[in-house]
Parts: C-alpha cells; structure tokens; sequence
C-alpha cells in the first residue's frame, strides 16, 4: 500500500491509516464508492444489455445478460433498429440546434457579462440588478407569455405584423442567448481578469473591441469552452421547449419523448434508441472530459 | 500667458477625456445590445406581461378584457390545487430528504480517498452525461411494474413479489425524487468537491498536531469551510425542485391519478393541453408559484451576501 504516504491530511491523516480503527475507515470509505459506481453504471449497463435482446426475450427470460451476446448479434440488432428509427434527419437537425444554440451563448451572453464586468457604461448598475433578479425567477411566470410572442415575434401581441417563429429553431436560439445565469458565469470569469491587461491594451492604442477580441477572449477560453460544453451536449438533452416550437423539424430528444406514446415501437428498439440518444453526449464528455472535471472550479456561479 | 496656455491645454485634455468616455460609452452598448435586447424580449417582457395578462380574459392566445382575479378565483378553486401544491411541496421535501446528504458524503469520501481517485470521479459523474429525457425513460422502465423492469426482475431474483412503484400513489414522487438525485447529484458532487479541495490542508496538520481527532477535525475544519456552499445550495435546491415539471411529464405524465402531478405540470396543462381555454390561468398559476417562491429568492440573496462577506 505504498499510495498511501501520497495521504494529504484530511479528516484522515497519514497516521490515522496506522491505526485499525482508520484503516477500516479508509476501506469503508472506498467500499462506499463502490458501491455509488455500481448504481450510477448500472442502470446504463442494462439499458445497452437490453438493447441487444430480442422482443422475445425481454419479455420471458427476464435476466440480465442477453443470451446471444455474439459481435455478429450485436451489429444486427445496432442496425436493424438504426433501420427502424431512421434517426439521421434528427441527428443532423440537433446539431443545427446545439451550433445555433453555442452562436448565440457566446456572442449574446460574452459580450454582455464582458461589459457588465470591464466597461461598465452609464446603465451598467441597471442592467445588472437585473440580471441578477431574473436568473432566481421562476420561468414559469413567462411560458404563455414567450409561447404567444414566438407567434408574432418580435410583438407581444398579433398586430398583423409580426413573424411566426414556430417550427424553427429560433425561439430555441434566441432564448439560448437570454441565459441570465451565463451572462453572470461570464462577468465573474472577466472579473477575475486582470483590469491593467485593458489599460495597458488601450495605452498601446488598442480600440475597445481590439482589446476583447484580441486579449479578452483568448483569457477567458477555458470558462468559453466550459460553457461550450454544456451548451453543445444540453441541446441531446432538451426536449421541452422543442415540445412547444417544433412539429416537422424535430430534434432527438423530442423524437425520444415521443416515442413512449407510440406503440408500434418494440422494446428492444426503444431501449436502443436511449442508447443511439446517449452516444453524442459521451462523445463530447470523452474528448472534454479533463476540462469538464476541471472545469466546475469556474463554474460556481456567484449572484 | 503661461497659465493660459496651461488652462487651454487642460480644458482640451478634458475635452478628449470627455470624447474618449463617450466613445467607450457607445462602444460599450454596442456588445451589450444583442443581450439588452433578447433579455428585453425573452425575460423581461414576458414576466411583467405573465403578470398583467393574469388578470385578463384570454380566448386561445389572444388578449380579451379586463376580468380581475378571475383566473385567480379559478385556479385557486380547482379541486386538485391544493393535493398539487401538496404534491410540490412533496417533491421538495423528499428531495431535501435524499438529495441533500449523497453528493456530501460522496464528495468529502473522494477527497479522502487515494487510491482509484480520479476513475470514481469519472465513473460517478456519467448520469450526469446521459442527456436528461433518455435518463428519465431508462429510470421508467427500471421502474416498471412487471417483471421487465430492472427492479423487480432484481426482486424476483430474491424470491420478493413484484412492486407497482411509480404506478403506486404513494412511491410515484419518491421514486421521480429518487431517479433526479441519481441524475443530479454527481454535478452537485464535483461542486463540493472544488470546495473541500480550498480547504487548506495546513488548517488539517495544525488541527492534527492539536489533537484532534477525525471527527473533530471534519466539525472544526472542514465544515466550517464548506457549510455556507451547502447553504445556499440547499435553497437553490429548494426553488429548483419547486419548479420540477419534465420529470413527471415523461415518467408517470402527474399519475397515478394526479397523485405526482406539481403546479408546474397542471401549469403547462393549462397552457397548452386545455385547447386554449385555460391560457389565463396558466399565467395566474405562474405568478402564485413566482409569489411562494419571491420569499425564498430574497432568503438566497441576504444568505449569498452573508456567505461572500464571510471570505
């Protein structure tokens, strides 16, 4: 056990391990994570397991394992269901939505929390007591209200004039830029920058938009790529609002939700299709993985 | 002479000072407007419209006449308000219940821990990864009431009948609570984590060298450095769950019954599953959830200062 003398005091110290009663401890400790692994894996194991099974099966052997767990079964059942769900216009259409979705974050909610935090012009006090307000409000309040102006936008009511947003993406994009919370992980990101690297900018004759494209935003990449992250793997996971907006362009968490009123769906596709929704996030979770653990020390958002 | 010259180069300066502040003033809204504007229209708007338009008749989603409180009056007096306010209060309770303790004890364990660290950080973090509605229809088929389902087919393995879970009133907010503690607690989790790794391990070796002992050195040391994150977080938890509403729509659509259905989904019923009769009210029911929970907002900004004057 030579990891041990790699112990940092904690609540359990190096000379704690000495002893049986911290020893027991430690394992105790260790024997409970465990455990967490086991239950947070788990239920994710058996729906792929499942996936693999036939219809049949599921619902008479009622064990775990699929009988049949041969390369040759797996990559029928992948396409026979692939074949099925036909997921390939959704895939597509969800991407759309998450790089819309990443536009509109960034530019909407970076420059705002960048001028609430370095520039402050006249009004900054204003806006920001704002922000702050909203970001704790129920959103509740403003479903009906958002939905009827998405049918006249930019109006709040008909006047005849207004455009109907609904079945595009846009309510999704625009509503991504109005994101109180980034505008505020943004500002704290850009106060924790120091002010003289825009003094020093500025006395080198660096204009106020030099000095955010050209010094700024590289500074704050980490906390831009942090956001990114989310935003790219929260558009697999949002299917409410696409719920209210969207009918023929569907995007796949929408598809999925819709397929649990669908009877014509057999088990065994239905349980891929959780499996097919799941990939693109592991996908983004296995390239980023290091900045998304990383990455919650700036992601703790101050009001 | 001289000091006139003095003067005029003063009044320039300023001059300058005066344009180049203006300059940055309209260059300054310039990256602000876009989130001015989308605020404007996607937030601002349309709370204070939710609030006025509470009062209106609406027909679909136009705006009729003046009607008072009578979307109030009904809302209020549909049979079901309070066993949903019930129901919300619920969530909120079971949540605190077994949310509030597992990304607690998982973090502070983790810390602890030296071996296979950074492989239980990964492996505890994936619910987080499944995207939200996949995770809600795998916990409803591990929930469901034959013997498909992962929990009785574990039952049956034990020799133990079959459970109804979410089709028993009873479990049916349970076990919502339980699947969105799965889901959630590994990204509170990582959140305690950063923090128990500020505490400065020489606060640790200085409480070891007086004598403590584990225990007091977790009372003395490490919860004092923790405990106004728990704090707030606690009450983010409570708006949050306040709020629950996907759930329960994709996992038992607020049955058995009624009996898991919150505010927010009998909001979103009215909105948008009443064929346009119950718009009003939708917005009347949004602003009684907006007044419960102004009293826990303005808790969470007095304790959010309290918590930063602290450090």
């Amino acid at each position: 056990m030579k990891k041990f003398s790699e112990k940092q005091t904690g609540i359990l110290s190096l000379s704690d391990l000495k002893t049986v009663k911290g020893k027991l401890l430690y394992w105790f400790f260790f024997a409970v994570l465990c455990l967490t692994c086991v239950i947070t894996v788990f239920p994710a194991i058996w729906t792929v397991l499942t996936a693999f099974k036939d219809t049949q099966e599921i619902y008479e052997a009622f064990s775990i394992f699929p009988r049949d767990l041969s390369w040759n079964n797996i990559v029928r059942r992948v396409s026979e269901s692939w074949n099925i769900l036909q997921l390939s216009d959704e895939i597509v259409n969800t991407i759309v939505l998450s790089l819309g979705n990443l536009v509109f974050k960034i530019v909407v909610c970076g420059f705002g929390g960048y001028v609430l935090s370095k520039l402050k012009p006249t009004g900054t006090k204003l806006i920001f007591t704002l922000v702050v307000w909203t970001m704790m409000m129920p959103s509740q309040i403003r479903m009906v209200p958002n939905y009827i102006s998405w049918l006249h936008f930019p109006f709040a009511t008909d006047n005849g004039m207004g455009i109907n947003l609904l079945d595009t993406y846009w309510p999704m994009w625009l509503g991504s830029g109005g994101d109180t919370f980034a505008v505020l992980l943004f500002k704290n990101a850009f106060d924790a920058l120091s002010d003289s690297y825009v003094e020093a900018a500025k006395l080198d004759g660096c204009s106020n938009y030099g000095v955010f494209f050209k010094i700024m935003l590289p500074l704050a990449m980490p906390i831009i790529i942090y956001e990114s992250i989310g935003v790219l793997s929260g558009a697999w996971s949002d299917f409410f609002t696409p719920l209210l907006v969207l009918d023929k362009n569907v995007v796949v968490p929408l598809r999925i939700y819709r397929l649990q009123g669908d009877s014509s769906t057999q088990m065994n596709t239905y349980f891929m299709a959780l499996v097919f929704a799941s990939i693109p996030p592991f996908l983004i979770f296995a390239i980023f993985q290091k900045r998304i653990m990383g990455g919650i020390n700036i992601g703790g958002v101050k009001g | 002479m001289k000091l006139r010259q003095v003067l005029q180069q003063n009044k320039s300066m300023s001059q300058t000072r005066r344009r180049m502040r203006r300059r940055n003033n309209i260059d300054a809204w310039v990256l602000m407007l876009p989130m001015v504007i989308i605020l404007y229209l996607f937030v601002w708007r349309p709370t204070v419209l939710g609030g006025v338009w509470s009062f209106f008749r609406m027909s679909g989603y136009s705006v009729g006449e003046f009607c008072g409180i009578d979307n109030y009056k009904m809302v209020l007096s549909h049979t079901q308000f309070m066993p949903m306010l019930w129901n919300t209060i619920q969530y909120v309770l079971w949540s605190l219940l077994i949310g509030f303790l597992p990304p607690l004890v998982i973090a502070i364990m983790v810390d602890e821990i030296v071996h296979f660290k950074s492989g239980f950080r990964v492996l505890i973090y994936l619910p987080t990864v499944i995207p939200g509605i996949a995770a809600m229809l795998m916990w409803y088929f591990m929930y469901y009431p034959d013997q498909t389902g992962l929990l009785n087919m574990l039952l049956s393995k034990i020799g133990v009948d079959p459970y109804l879970w979410l089709n028993d009133p009873k479990f049916a907010i349970i076990g919502i609570v339980i699947y969105s503690t799965w889901k959630a607690f590994p990204g509170t989790m990582l959140l305690y984590f950063a923090a128990l790794q500020g505490v400065s391990s020489e606060l640790y070796e200085a409480a070891l060298i007086d004598g403590a002992g584990s225990f007091k050195r977790f009372w003395h040391v490490t919860r004092p450095g923790i405990e106004g994150l728990l704090l707030l977080n606690v009450v983010r938890q409570i708006i949050s769950v306040f709020q629950v509403m996907e759930a329960p729509m994709a996992m038992t659509g607020g049955g058995p019954n009624g009996a898991s259905t919150p505010l927010s989904l009998q909001l979103y019923r009215y909105g948008f599953n009443s064929g346009g009769k119950g718009t009003g009210q939708a917005m009347a029911l949004g602003v009684i959830i907006f007044v419960i929970l102004i009293v826990f907002t303005i808790f969470y900004f007095w304790l959010n200062r309290k918590v930063e004057n602290r450090h």
